[in-house]
């Protein structure tokens, strides 16, 4: 199995990838959750994370941000590299990586402060000057397709907005620290369909300037937004591929019969 | 059938009257609280009764002037909340957000421990201790002073403040403080700039239970204070010794005639403890309200 994988991401090396990935293990406590994980991500694309509850990938985009640390008992193996840099490596700045690395969660989480004050959260923290944060304000909540439904109610709390409107928030407040990459966690599973779609729109249209990492449950997301999909099965990563492969060719039995439905 | 609701609403019943009797016993002492009190109007006003200055309840020219023991209240409250707040705060960020599951394990029933030592044992501790601490550090005459109330009263307010910042900081929600590290904040960025503004009506509910439990408290400050009941001079004053009103009460109340004006006056002394509680109490159950509509 883990040959195979290997070999599907050998056959599709890309020049210089964004996130490379390589044998990635992680255990929490006895519990082994990754197994021998390695995976390429291009730059200024989407990548979906797709694979029944359970089977690792949470897990598994948490690592890219070392959210993991926060475990207890979760231990990681293994080498994952951004920009060419080993983020498990000595002497990396969490905090800087997590800069890098812009995350948004399952359920929205706004802070219990107003709308400008959510965006400007990151900034301030990081030293940004007074005079530059109105100005990173707008433009976050722009490229969040949310300056329209927010630009007259800047002072309002933030927990005030839609469920929708509150995760394109949370989305516009990880811009606001300009990272590089985005991790999404099943960002619309709490979301009705017209603020799934728009998401999704989001999401295509960040590509531009962001690689993004999504996991989701729902395949017809995956196969709408993602330029890749994996499908992680138990915690080994199945089958790596361009999303239009992973759907209409499996290599896999087990990747056919789980998009085509037969489990999961 | 028949019998088996008669049992029920038997039990019913007694299950009411018992409940009932807690709030008649609530309103029977407001009753006779505000009745005497009200007897010491016939002879003293009301406006030189708040507004008094001297507390000579024995003296040939009686004088009933609460300030002196209301500032002698106020004063040692006041040392006592500079003096827990910051300390309770602090103690209640580090169990819930920073210390081991572990280690918070062990430090809780300690706190809880804190809160169950009875006053006149704080007392008898702060009087064979830290009286004798207060007079050397700061080279008084005595060491029975409103700081060492202050300080007392302090330490017996902390288990109050502790407990309930402590709930109101391990219920904000986990996914907010993973919010801000994921922006790249630190940990005590995060502590210090969501956690606590989320916990923030929590805490003041701490805060102001813990002054009405400052504020009540008796025998402590009776052994400590020096129960000297003049007007204390601020800020200096926290190095004399004061009188507090509970104080004033307890020592009081066992020589006056019944029925004298100073035996109203004291009622009234208690009245406006009385007030003073129920005023803390309703603002801190009112804070308590909307921090857990907020959580919702």
């Amino acid at each position: 199995m883990t040959e195979t994988v290997l070999n599907v991401a050998q056959s599709q090396k890309i020049a210089q990838p964004h996130i490379e990935v390589e044998h990635l293990n992680l255990w929490y406590g006895e519990k082994q959750a990754l197994m021998n994980i390695s995976m390429q991500i291009p730059k200024n694309s989407v990548t979906a994370l797709i694979g029944p509850s359970g089977c690792g990938k949470s897990t598994f985009i948490r690592c890219l941000n070392r959210m993991n640390d926060l475990i207890e008992n979760c231990r990681v193996e293994g080498k994952v590299s951004i920009e060419g840099k080993n983020i498990y490596g000595t002497g990396v700045d969490v905090v800087d990586l997590r800069k890098q690395v812009g995350m948004v969660f399952q359920k929205p989480n706004p802070f219990p402060m107003s709308i400008h004050d959510n965006i400007a959260y990151g900034p301030r923290i990081h030293g940004v000057s007074k005079k530059d944060i109105d100005g990173i304000v707008e433009a976050s909540l722009r490229s969040a397709a949310l300056w329209g439904e927010t630009s007259d109610r800047l002072k309002s709390p933030a927990l005030s907005l839609s469920g929708g409107q509150q995760q394109r928030l949370c989305i516009a407040r990880t811009l606001a620290v300009k990272p590089s990459i985005i991790l999404l966690d099943e960002p619309c599973s709490a979301l009705d369909p017209i603020s799934t779609s728009k998401i999704e729109e989001l999401i295509m249209d960040l590509k531009k300037d962001y690689t993004i990492v999504i996991v989701t449950h729902n395949m017809q997301q995956a196969a709408r937004v993602s330029d890749y999909t994996g499908f992680f099965l138990m915690g080994e990563l199945i089958e790596f591929g361009q999303t239009r492969q992973i759907f209409h060719n499996p290599r896999e039995r087990s990747t056919e019969d789980y998009i085509t439905g037969r489990f999961g | 059938m028949f019998n088996r609701n008669h049992k029920e609403k038997a039990i019913e019943s007694v299950l009411f009257s018992v409940s009932a009797l807690t709030v008649v016993i609530l309103l029977l002492i407001c009753l006779f609280l505000f009745r005497d009190s009200l007897l010491l109007f016939k002879d003293t006003s009301l406006l030189g009764f708040l507004t008094g200055k001297f507390w000579y309840p024995t003296s040939v020219n009686k004088q009933f002037g609460l300030l002196p023991l209301l500032f002698g209240s106020l004063l040692v409250t006041a040392g006592a909340i500079l003096f827990a707040v910051p300390l309770g705060i602090a103690c209640a960020i580090y169990i819930s957000e920073i210390a081991h599951p572990k280690v918070a394990d062990l430090m809780k029933p300690f706190v809880e421990i804190l809160a169950g030592i009875p006053s006149v044992v704080f007392g008898f501790f702060g009087l064979v201790v830290l009286v004798p601490i207060v007079q050397n550090s700061f080279n008084l005459p005595t060491g029975q002073t409103a700081l060492t109330g202050s300080i007392m009263l302090g330490i017996m307010a902390l288990p109050t403040i502790i407990t309930i910042s402590e709930d109101a900081i391990s219920s904000v929600p986990s996914t907010l403080k993973q919010g801000s590290l994921a922006l790249g904040a630190t940990r005590w960025q995060t502590i210090y700039k969501v956690v606590i503004p989320a916990a923030i009506s929590g805490i003041s509910a701490a805060v102001m239970l813990g002054i009405g439990r400052a504020i009540g408290e008796t025998m402590t400050l009776m052994m400590v204070t020096g129960n000297t009941a003049i007007i204390p001079s601020f800020p200096g004053g926290i190095l004399d010794p004061v009188r507090t009103m509970t104080a004033t009460i307890a020592l009081e109340m066992g020589e006056v005639p019944q029925g004298s004006d100073h035996f109203h006056a004291l009622f009234a002394v208690g009245s406006v403890l009385f007030i003073i509680t129920f005023l803390i109490n309703l603002i801190a159950d009112y804070i308590k309200k909307r921090y857990r509509f907020k959580v919702d």
